[in-house]
């Protein structure tokens, strides 16, 4: 497992390293903007604001390579599969998804830390007023996060492997496994619980509205769900990556 | 006897398209086995079943007593058609890479057959020409001390000089504790190393023998034969 993770690694780490070297740096710029005219709180603000936006388009990309490292094996001519390595469909997705894990924990701790240092520059009693406002638990909010980004990666890369299971060289497959992405997303809403998408609204209205919702019990049970289900999909793949998949 | 690879009335559909059909084979270890046929006739698709990358739609498919998975992975050493190597890799990428993943990997043998075959370790494998791509396909495959190999198409866009070379690969990595088994059009240059031989015609095995009383039986040349047999 170690060697692979090694190798998910050695082949794209030069795009790690600009990735979070971007992230960085331009936090690094937008700080020495925003405590270049202290007092300012609207330029603070904007050069928060500009760090926040660069920060989302790296977790953008963060999710779209987590699909990617595991789409890439099976439609592709390269992979892990095509070299008939004599590894188990757990380990394979298991070093796939941990590299996922590596980057996202990254890119929290670099968003937290200058998040934490722009809000400082902010006027302290507004801040509080507001945050007292949301009244957003912060550590099932955390976690939901967290557990609700495994959850849809690890439902996507699902039905990429089914697609890829049930229709062989098919090229409409791509567009398939989206119908079974959201086929899959109805189905759990059906039952009640909480899909990546809806649970982002429900948090958002939340706090949009500053209702005093006490989301502890909601937090902590989507997050139970969002366990649930991401071990189910990651059992299902790789069983499907072992055992049933047409390569 | 002892069989490495069985098969019972195994088959392969893709959809309706049917690529084999209840294929009863068996294959004795410590022999060269050639599976010869025209394009279509199901000899990759075999090759690809064995090597667990192709999941039967019927029947069986057993090697070394187990059905394909990690522990037949980890014993058989495939040579596929196509080109698998990742675009980021240098033949030296490669080399390590096989070294860390297959345990029965001989990194030394490699290092000699990658100079034997005339291959640099720094080339970027996106540069090479498609008989050095077959060249260095082939190097990595048998430089593992695997049980059985299958060579698909180990002869394809190699130039004659480059198929003397693989012939004699073959032969070196080739002892009475390995199986091989080979498909290939080219009957000529491989007939030499092969001691049973199937030909396989619609996903259907039509003919089968030793390579020794096929020869003698027909009093003429596999080659001639496969002519006789797919005109």
């Amino acid at each position: 497992m170690i060697t692979l993770l090694k190798y998910e690694i050695y082949r794209r780490w030069k795009w790690l390293v600009i990735r979070y070297a971007a992230l960085i740096g331009l936090g690094i710029v937008f700080y020495n903007r925003a405590t270049f005219s202290p007092m300012q709180y609207n330029i603070a603000a904007a050069s928060m604001g500009k760090f926040f936006l660069v920060s989302l388009i790296v977790f953008a990309i963060i999710i779209v390579e987590g699909i990617n490292m595991l789409k890439e094996d099976l439609f592709e001519s390269s992979g892990y599969l095509t070299f008939t390595l004599p590894k188990s469909g757990r380990s394979i997705l298991f070093a796939k998804n941990f590299l996922l894990f590596v980057q996202f924990f990254l890119w929290a701790l670099v968003s937290i830390q200058f998040g934490t240092m722009f809000l400082k520059l902010l006027p302290l009693e507004e801040v509080s007023r507001y945050m007292a406002e949301i009244d957003l638990p912060v550590y099932p909010a955390i976690l939901f996060v967290l557990t609700a980004f495994f959850n849809f990666v690890l439902m996507v890369q699902f039905s990429l492997t089914l697609t890829r299971t049930l229709l062989y060289r098919n090229k409409y497959s791509g567009i398939i496994s989206v119908g079974i992405f959201f086929l899959l997303t109805y189905l759990i809403e059906k039952f009640y619980y909480g899909p990546f998408l809806y649970q982002v609204q429900r948090v958002y209205s939340e706090i949009g509205s500053g209702l005093e919702v006490n989301m502890l019990s909601a937090g902590y049970t989507s997050v139970f769900m969002n366990i649930v289900l991401s071990i189910i999909f990651f059992t299902a793949t790789a069983y499907l990556l072992e055992n049933k998949i047409n390569v | 006897m002892e069989y490495i690879l069985t098969t019972k009335q195994l088959s392969k559909y893709f959809y309706q398209k049917k690529a084999l059909e209840k294929v009863d084979i068996n294959i004795e270890k410590g022999k060269i086995y050639g599976i010869l046929g025209p394009n279509g006739g199901g000899k990759s698709t075999l090759l690809k079943l064995a090597a667990g990358l192709l999941k039967p739609s019927g029947g069986e498919i057993t090697i070394d007593n187990k059905n394909p998975g990690v522990y037949t992975k980890s014993i058989v050493s495939y040579l596929p058609e196509t080109n698998y190597f990742y675009k980021w890799m240098r033949i030296k990428d490669a080399l390590n890479f096989f070294n860390d993943l297959y345990v029965d990997f001989d990194m030394e043998n490699a290092g000699k057959s990658i100079e034997f075959m005339k291959l640099e370790e720094k080339e970027k494998i996106t540069s090479l020409s498609k008989g050095m791509l077959g060249r260095l396909k082939l190097s990595l495959a048998l430089s593992r001390n695997a049980k059985l190999y299958l060579l698909d198409e180990p002869l394809n866009g190699i130039d004659p000089v480059s198929r003397e070379k693989i012939i004699t690969s073959i032969l070196d990595v080739f002892n009475k504790k390995s199986t091989i088994i080979i498909c290939s059009h080219l009957i000529y240059y491989i007939e030499k190393l092969l001691d049973y031989i199937f030909f396989l015609s619609e996903g259907q095995v039509i003919l089968e023998g030793e390579t020794e009383n096929l020869r003698n039986e027909r009093g003429i040349s596999i080659d001639k034969l496969y002519q006789e047999v797919f005109q």
